[in-house]
């Protein structure tokens, strides 16, 4: 029974644990996780969620099981992890998850003045500012720091249960 | 068999199911959505306002949108590929239990528009059928029975009352409103205290307001807002089924003779009932209706005039806001400012008409209203810098940190006539069918330009007020972008067969059992948001089915 339930879990996760393979011509360029790269690529764009304590990775597993974000939408989150790296690979020849702070920040304002760049960007910070903001029974928001840092109460009454 | 079977639980269908139900009817209603109550509700703003939890996936239900330029050309939109959707609240009580609740009552003019202002070129204006003074008796029942609260100003269009003021007092506001007065005074303008759909105290069996901070878009847990749900269904005995989608309506020999749903996973049932109310919102309504074509109706129910589906009105306007930053304010005003909690209740409606040159002009209300609490959508109308571009890092965190702390925004609606026009309307698609198999409904959209003018000149007026109370950053957008939830027509009431679908009482010309409950009876909007004409207009049908139903009762 243990087993099956961590293979369940491994399934619903499966898009951020399995390796996100990076090709150029016949070469394979680097390997990632969709997990290491999106854990990397959040606190550079929203370091504060550490700064608070707050968990923003793991609610990309939440978004990946909610029923109500469309099929479509998944898809783009998880190809523009593959497009960042490739990004990535072609600008310093290594994944976005190998390269100095600096070199990332150059990666983000190069794929920013792409279409799907900007978008992507902006997708992941809205699910960053849900982890950081929603209600803290899904995980993120944690001791609700990010509605004590903005002087929020928060709605009352609070969920009893998750919904997503 | 039931006496009466109504079609969508929300404020059109409500009334009917209260009325009658208490008059010792078998009723029952329909309803799409599932039941969500006092105990259920919460304030979650990732399921709610994120998710959407209260509405229907596109991908698995959706519309087909036709937006018409003033060429007549038009752009077509999947709702599944656009992400627009015109849903609003699928459950029991409907969209009635999201509303902000902002209540106004029509004025006599809107019942009068085309003898009152004339013909405008393009639009299909008309009179209704019935008068305010008909309609009157029915405004005071929604303010005693939904319960109402506010308190009456006298101003230039205050509407005539049966009595001299709400029945329930004003609900506690911010002191910002008394800038806002003051505003006003300089200005000349004449303030109104918004009159709510909210309990300020406890009555009619349900709690007064907690002053929750969340209030449009979320469900109420004190049972103090208005919804059809609180305020009519827990109060009566109409049996209420769940998840049952209404795709078809059978009928013979000039009789509706049974509806036909299916719940979620697809089974189907009927039901069979002396009289059948419809009233599922009106694009949904219309489309029921062209969906249930036979041989007497081959154009789709209660079709003969060719009518249903025309005329789909909105409220048209658009929205506007402005800041008060710390910066600019005294300590004091800082923290009446940041007050959580207090309602900010204020409308405006000193241009309900209004001369420009030489032709009077039907012009509206604007409602003013404290930004939504919804931390995570404030927090994500500031990731763009002020050149448009997107921000991340220290300096988003620092920017939204100053934003959220330490200013407020004050937002406007502008609430004026959506004019009727030819190619807005309702049809059902020949292709595209939703998750059941059911053509989906063919949204066809077009604005008049008079309304772009008019919630223009309104909003001028709004912008006036918040400069003038020392406000930055104002901004404003009125467009033809129709708002979804404030929808109406499609079904107009009048007294031809030829050029209406419903009679005086909303019953179908064409059926001898089928009326029509909801917004879609309405041919003409008026200048406000809907719920509150709803509301009195079912209350009003509800008498008129009583006495019909007491008469064959009397007769058997």
């Amino acid at each position: 029974m243990q087993s099956l339930l961590k293979r369940r879990n491994f399934l619903k996760a499966g898009f951020l644990s399995s390796a996100v393979i990076l090709t150029s011509g016949c070469d394979i360029f680097g390997v990632t996780t969709s997990r290491d790269t999106i854990k990397i690529l959040q606190n550079d764009l929203f370091p504060k969620a550490k700064d608070l304590g707050i968990n923003t990775a793991d609610y990309i597993t939440i978004v990946y099981r909610q029923h109500k974000i469309a099929k479509r939408d998944k898809e783009f989150l998880k190809n523009g992890v593959k497009w960042l790296n490739e990004t990535a690979i072609e600008m310093f020849k290594q994944t976005y998850t190998k390269l100095s702070s600096l070199q990332r920040q150059e990666v983000l304002r190069e794929i920013v003045t792409t279409q799907w760049g900007e978008s992507w960007i902006d997708t992941m910070l809205r699910y960053i500012m849900e982890a950081s903001l929603g209600d803290p029974i899904y995980g993120g928001n944690n001791r609700q720091a990010g509605w004590k840092w903005l002087d929020f109460e928060g709605g009352k009454p609070r969920p009893k249960k998750v919904y997503l | 068999m039931y006496d009466i079977c109504i079609i969508g639980s929300g404020a059109g269908g409500s009334p009917i199911a209260y009325e009658l139900s208490n008059a010792g009817f078998k009723v029952v209603v329909l309803e799409k959505g599932a039941l969500y109550d006092e105990t259920t509700f919460n304030k979650d703003e990732l399921a709610v306002s994120r998710r959407d939890m209260f509405t229907p996936p596109l991908w698995e239900q959706k519309h087909i949108i036709n937006e018409y330029s003033q060429s007549g050309k038009f752009t077509r939109y999947d709702g599944e590929e656009s992400g627009w959707s015109f849903w609003n609240g699928s459950m029991v009580g409907g969209s009635s239990n999201l509303m902000s609740g902002y209540f106004h009552r029509m004025k006599p003019a809107d019942f009068e528009l085309l003898s009152s202002y004339g013909e405008v070129k393009g639009a299909n204006v008309v009179d209704w059928c019935i008068s305010y003074d008909e309609l009157e008796p029915y405004y005071d029942k929604v303010e005693k029975v939904i319960g109402v609260s506010g308190n009456v100003v006298e101003h230039d269009f205050q509407e005539p009352r049966s009595t001299p003021n709400f029945p329930y007092p004003m609900l506690e506001t911010n002191g910002v409103t008394k800038w806002f007065d003051a505003a006003c005074e300089t200005l000349e303008f004449t303030p109104v205290p918004t009159p709510r759909a909210v309990l300020s105290q406890n009555a009619l069996g349900r709690n007064g307001c907690y002053y929750s901070n969340f209030c449009g878009s979320y469900g109420c847990e004190s049972g103090a807002k208005g919804s059809a749900r609180a305020a009519l269904l827990q109060k009566c005995k109409a049996k209420v089924i769940t998840d049952a989608f209404v795709y078809r309506l059978d009928s013979k020999e000039g009789r509706v003779t049974k509806a036909h749903y299916y719940t979620k996973h697809g089974i189907p049932h009927t039901i069979n009932a002396k009289i059948f109310v419809l009233a599922a919102q009106a694009i949904e309504s219309s489309r029921l209706l062209l969906n249930s074509k036979n041989d007497a109706f081959p154009n789709g129910m209660a079709n003969s005039s060719g009518e249903l589906g025309k005329n789909l009105i909105f409220s048209a306007g658009g929205s506007g806001s402005g800041r008060f930053i710390f910066e600019n304010l005294t300590k004091e005003q800082r923290e009446t400012l940041m007050q959580p909690g207090l309602f900010f209740n204020r409308s405006l409606q000193d241009w309900y008409d209004y001369t420009d040159g030489c032709h009077i002009y039907k012009g509206g209300t604007i409602d003013f209203l404290f930004e939504h609490q919804n931390i995570i959508s404030r927090v994500n109308r500031e990731l763009y810098d002020e050149n448009g571009n997107i921000m991340w890092g220290e300096k988003l965190a620092e920017k939204i940190e100053k934003r959220v702390t330490t200013s407020r925004v004050l937002t406007f609606e502008v609430f004026n006539d959506w004019l009727p026009t030819d190619n807005c309307n309702v049809a059902v698609d020949e292709e595209e069918t939703d998750k059941y198999g059911v053509p989906v409904g063919v949204i066809n959209l077009n604005s008049h330009p008079q309304d772009l003018e008019v919630g223009e000149h309104l909003a001028q007026k709004a912008v006036a007020v918040l400069e003038a109370m020392g406000a930055v950053e104002i901004d404003y957008s009125i467009s033809g972008s129709p708002p979804p939830n404030l929808v109406a027509g499609g079904c107009r009431f009048g007294n031809d067969a030829k050029t209406s679908v419903l009679d005086k009482n909303c019953k179908a010309h064409d059926l001898e059992n089928l009326y029509v409950t909801d917004a879609s009876f309405m041919p003409t909007g008026g200048s406000v948001p809907y719920t509150w004409t709803i509301y009195a207009n079912s209350f009003r049908v509800a008498d008129v089915i009583k006495e019909e139903l007491m008469r064959d009762s009397s007769h058997s």
